[in-house]
């Protein structure tokens, strides 16, 4: 089989600059990783194209497709060619961006219902049953993130016993600063918990207190307090200083989770383990959504002012429900990826 | 190529035998199927960069692949390891069929010519066309 090329293009002699920086720039649609293996005979088809027929609209939009797919697929949301391991672990990275999203829309809810329910007798039984599923889904979730923790951590452990660690260092660091900045925090805000002088209802019983407390003061940041500036003032500096502090530490730990999850080399035995995990967290997240929905609903009946659904409320549940789909599709590509790659997601 | 769908002596030299289960792959490129079979058809007489790729299909199937669809069947038919890129000086990169890329278009090709013929002879008994 020859290796010569059939049919050259326009001399280069005859490309302009324009086309050239056209081609470039239609070439950033695409993500890093695509235009380092393609971008220079990409961007030569380009101009070549450019040269014949002109710039055109309609292939301006076949690039930026096709470039959107490419960074789809990079999350592991779209099936555009990828080293199947690399489409495996982007999948991974995606699902545990999708649920912590979804796990700051869970907080705000959960910890408003849990505030509520010290302060108010629920106006119907909806509300409380409401509250049982989605503190039973939330629950379920929390033990889910540990079993989903251990196979990466073990890993993450073993590369840097094995002196391969180096590349795990700098995200490991953010995890563990985000999470000490979280705990911390939101155990020092936890005690001035508005339920802390609350009433001993009867239903008090459905949130530990401690648990709910932290919820609060983890998701206190999430406020419509952000616009209106002059009641904002009158908070204290220190607890101001948190709502600033507390999402970027939650941003730092989300941060290096995923990028520890494109990092760590998973064997396929703990690869297949954190996908069932994920199809278990995506049942979890759905049940989790149910149950907001029935508040949403039992709300909207009338119930106390603490149970009421605000905007903030009504936003969570629209981050819910994309995060419930974009689970899904990135457990269902991972799991695809992961079975084409002959030694699953382990790193080659 | 002979007709059981195995690459010519010429062809297949040094390139490893295509497994069975691989001809039958060009149908698992979903979307991406109908410019695949056209950049394999086009690459089935030598190495083509993209450009040169375009032209060709322009040519002998009347339509026209839009770049960034070209690139994405490439690169979907290169992850299958039907093509493979062959090393250029020129940024323009060549590709060429590969063994497992010979065997996938004949499988697709013979299946699409069973259609095409019994299409044909129904449309010439009922319909008087062709």
């Amino acid at each position: 089989m020859t290796a010569t090329t059939a049919g050259p293009g326009p001399d280069d002699t005859d490309l302009s600059a324009a086309d050239a920086a056209r081609a470039l720039r239609l070439l950033r649609w695409y993500p890093r990783g695509w235009r380092a293996r393609h971008g220079d005979e990409f961007a030569e088809l380009l101009i070549a194209e450019f040269a014949e027929h002109g710039p055109s609209r309609r292939r301006a939009l076949n690039v930026a497709a096709t470039g959107l797919r490419a960074r789809l697929a990079g999350a592991g949301l779209a099936g555009h060619p990828l080293d199947p391991a690399a489409a495996a672990r982007a999948g991974l990275a995606t699902l545990a961006s999708c649920v912590a999203a979804a796990g700051l829309a869970r907080g705000v809810m959960w910890a408003q219902l849990a505030i509520g329910l010290q302060w108010s007798v629920p106006g119907d039984d909806q509300l409380t049953q409401a509250m049982d599923l989605m503190s039973a889904a939330l629950l379920v979730l929390a033990v889910l993130a540990v079993l989903a923790a251990a196979p990466v951590a073990w890993s993450a452990g073993a590369a840097a016993a094995g002196g391969r660690g180096r590349r795990l260092r700098w995200p490991a660091a953010l995890v563990g600063t985000g999470a000490l900045v979280l705990v911390a925090g939101g155990r020092h805000f936890a005690n001035g918990w508005p339920g802390t002088g609350g009433h001993l209802l009867v239903h008090q019983g459905l949130v530990p207190g401690g648990v709910a407390a932290f919820g609060w003061a983890a998701t206190m940041w999430i406020t419509s307090y952000w616009a209106h500036p002059a009641a904002l003032a009158v908070f204290p500096p220190v607890q101001l200083a948190w709502m600033v502090l507390c999402p970027a530490a939650t941003g730092c730990l989300v941060t290096g989770t995923v990028q520890v999850l494109r990092r760590v080399e998973l064997s396929p035995r703990a690869f297949r383990c954190e996908i069932w995990v994920a199809h278990l967290a995506w049942a979890a997240l759905a049940c989790f959504l149910g149950g907001a929905l029935c508040w949403l609903f039992a709300a909207d009946g009338g119930s106390a002012p603490l149970f009421r659904v605000g905007a903030i409320d009504r936003a969570g549940l629209v981050v819910l429900a994309l995060a419930v789909v974009a689970v899904a599709a990135a457990a269902r590509r991972a799991s695809a990826a992961a079975r084409s790659s002959p030694a699953g997601a382990a790193r080659r | 190529m002979n007709q059981a769908g195995e690459p010519s002596a010429d062809r297949s030299a040094g390139q490893p035998r295509p497994r069975a289960d691989q001809a039958g792959a060009l149908e698992t490129l979903g979307r991406s199927s109908g410019p695949a079979s056209l950049i394999l058809s086009s690459l089935a007489d030598g190495a083509k960069h993209g450009y040169a790729l375009t032209k060709d299909i322009e040519v002998f199937a009347g339509v026209r692949l839009a770049p960034g669809t070209l690139y994405e069947a490439l690169s979907r038919l290169e992850a299958q390891g039907m093509i493979e890129a062959v090393e250029s000086h020129d940024r323009r990169r060549p590709y060429r069929l590969t063994a497992t890329g010979a065997a996938a278009l004949s499988t697709y090709l013979e299946a699409q010519r069973k259609v095409a013929e019994v299409g044909l002879r129904r449309l010439a008994g009922s319909w008087a066309l062709a």
